[in-house]
């Protein structure tokens, strides 16, 4: 029961801009304890959609919420879901340190936090540097690290792998899948098929703002056979 | 690894809207405090108000005047020359928020957008007072010792009141600043025509229309901080505060209305 508080639902969602459907009546779930790959070609709504998910784009129709409550309501959100999204950005003028210092005052969480999230993601040794000096790959783990930051139960990451080098895509690997056997929620949307179908339980594809394709990855399935058959 | 699996304590649907307590409240400014004080570009702009506005004044205590009164007087008001290190701290501060894209942390942490533009706010009313301050001493005490070295009366009863309205003005300009930023959201643009508009533009038009500068915002600020102008007469003080208050207040209230509104993409 405590579980399905975890629950990532989307309803009809859909965002127009001006004349253009980004996204449209768009229905899916992404459940505790397993990690869901959210698919699309390059436009087809992912994004707008993760940005629903986490109010920071207004519907048009429709609705998306975590544990049955949209994420603007949720009391002290980042202690629910955490988020790394494909522009996640920082003042490059700050440290790694001082980023993070910023966000935890900001949701009210304890200073031992900073540390422990850095050790995490494994930036302690860059957390005094400032953000400009960082890789691509190493704000990616600044991203990550930023979502962890409260520690929550449900994970929303758009292209957490861009930048990484291969370690980092391993160690990404292990870090999501050993995430979701603890019974968090992990939603993640990538292109990079090869490397999700080694870990996905859930798959949900998208194309023209609309789903395509949603249901478990059974075991053996090709995911690029059943993308290409799904965006066709 | 120190996530947490399930969370029985987890909101039920339709639960209440997010916290907006005093606690919550001074958190969000403290986080905009730390942003502001993390960023090279605030130490600067706040260390370079007060020389900067003691040249000013040591510039006007030398320059001819009609009579002592309007000498002693244009050399203090030149403590608000401070406003245009307040009105881009503020600036820096919200549309570099756009720029580098952070504000979307800002917003995932408190999705109540109401409550991060008021902290905003509540920030960068505090950062323009710690440039407003320095620099109205720096005035005062470059105009004073100026005056005095060169013969003139250092001190009027007028001083206290126009260091006041100096400084007055210049947190206002930091809170326009804010509401500026959230507007135009492009770093540059923002800080390069609010600089053309309240430094130059305003004032260029003041020339050529000058019934009309004293009802314009920086007329109305320039009042506030004690200017008298060749250009034309101002408001009285206490008319320029309220009006360049009410100005302040406009372009935050839109600022706010479009913020909460805003797709942040």
């Amino acid at each position: 029961m405590a579980g399905m508080t975890a629950i990532i639902s989307v309803t009809g969602l859909g965002k127009s801009f001006g004349a253009v459907t980004a996204v449209d009546d768009l229905s899916f779930e992404a459940p505790p304890g397993a990690i869901t790959a959210f698919l699309g070609p390059n436009g087809a709504g992912k994004t707008t959609t993760l940005r629903m998910v986490l109010g920071l784009v207004t519907p048009t129709r429709g609705a998306a919420t975590i544990g049955g409550v949209p994420y603007r309501r949720l009391e002290r959100p980042l202690e629910r879901v955490g988020a790394v999204l494909e522009s996640a950005s920082f003042h490059p003028g700050l440290t790694g340190e001082a980023h993070l210092e910023a966000v935890r005052l900001a949701a009210g969480l304890p200073a031992a936090r900073v540390g422990q999230v850095l050790e995490q993601v494994g930036l302690e040794a860059a957390g005094r540097r400032r953000v400009r000096a960082y890789s691509l790959g190493m704000r990616q783990r600044l991203a990550l690290a930023t979502a962890l930051l409260g520690a929550p139960p449900v994970l929303v990451l758009d292209e957490p792998a861009n930048g990484l080098d291969p370690d980092g895509v391993r160690w990404l690997r292990g870090f999501l899948r050993a995430y979701a056997l603890e019974g968090n929620t992990v939603l993640v949307s990538t292109h990079v098929l090869a490397e999700i179908e080694r870990i996905a339980d859930h798959v949900v594809i998208i194309a023209g703002g609309r789903l395509r394709w949603s249901g478990a990855l059974a075991p053996g399935t090709d995911l690029e056979d059943l993308y290409l058959e799904a965006t066709r | 690894m120190t996530a947490r699996p399930d969370r029985p304590s987890l909101a039920e649907p339709g639960g209440t809207t997010p916290s907006t307590t005093t606690p919550a409240r001074s958190r969000l400014v403290r986080a905009e405090l730390a942003k502001a004080r993390a960023a090279r570009s605030t130490l600067v702009l706040v260390a370079l108000a007060p020389p900067f506005c003691a040249l000013w004044a040591a510039l006007l205590a030398r320059l001819p005047a009609p009579d002592d009164a309007a000498r002693v007087a244009g050399v203090y008001a030149m403590a608000q020359q401070a406003y245009v290190f307040a009105m881009l701290l503020g600036v820096m501060g919200t549309a570099g928020e756009y720029r580098h894209r952070t504000i979307t942390w800002a917003f995932l942490a408190t999705p109540g957008r109401g409550a991060v533009v008021a902290a905003k706010l509540a920030a960068y009313g505090l950062i323009g007072l710690l440039v407003a301050v320095p620099s109205a001493a720096a005035t005062l005490l470059a105009g004073a010792s100026l005056l005095s070295a060169g013969g003139h009366p250092a001190l009027t009863g007028d001083v206290p009141l126009v260091l006041l309205g100096a400084t007055a003005s210049t947190v206002l300009y930091a809170l326009l600043g804010v509401a500026l930023g959230a507007l135009i959201r492009s770093q540059v643009a923002a800080v390069a025509l609010t600089v053309l508009l309240f430094a130059y533009g305003d004032y260029t038009l003041g020339l050529f229309l000058p019934d009309v500068y004293r009802w314009l915002p920086t007329g109305a600020a320039r009042a506030l901080g004690g200017l008298r102008p060749d250009s034309g007469p101002l408001l009285p003080w206490w008319g320029g505060g309220l009006l360049f208050g009410a100005y302040v207040a406009a372009f935050v209230l839109l600022a706010r209305l479009v913020t909460l509104r805003r797709d942040v993409t």
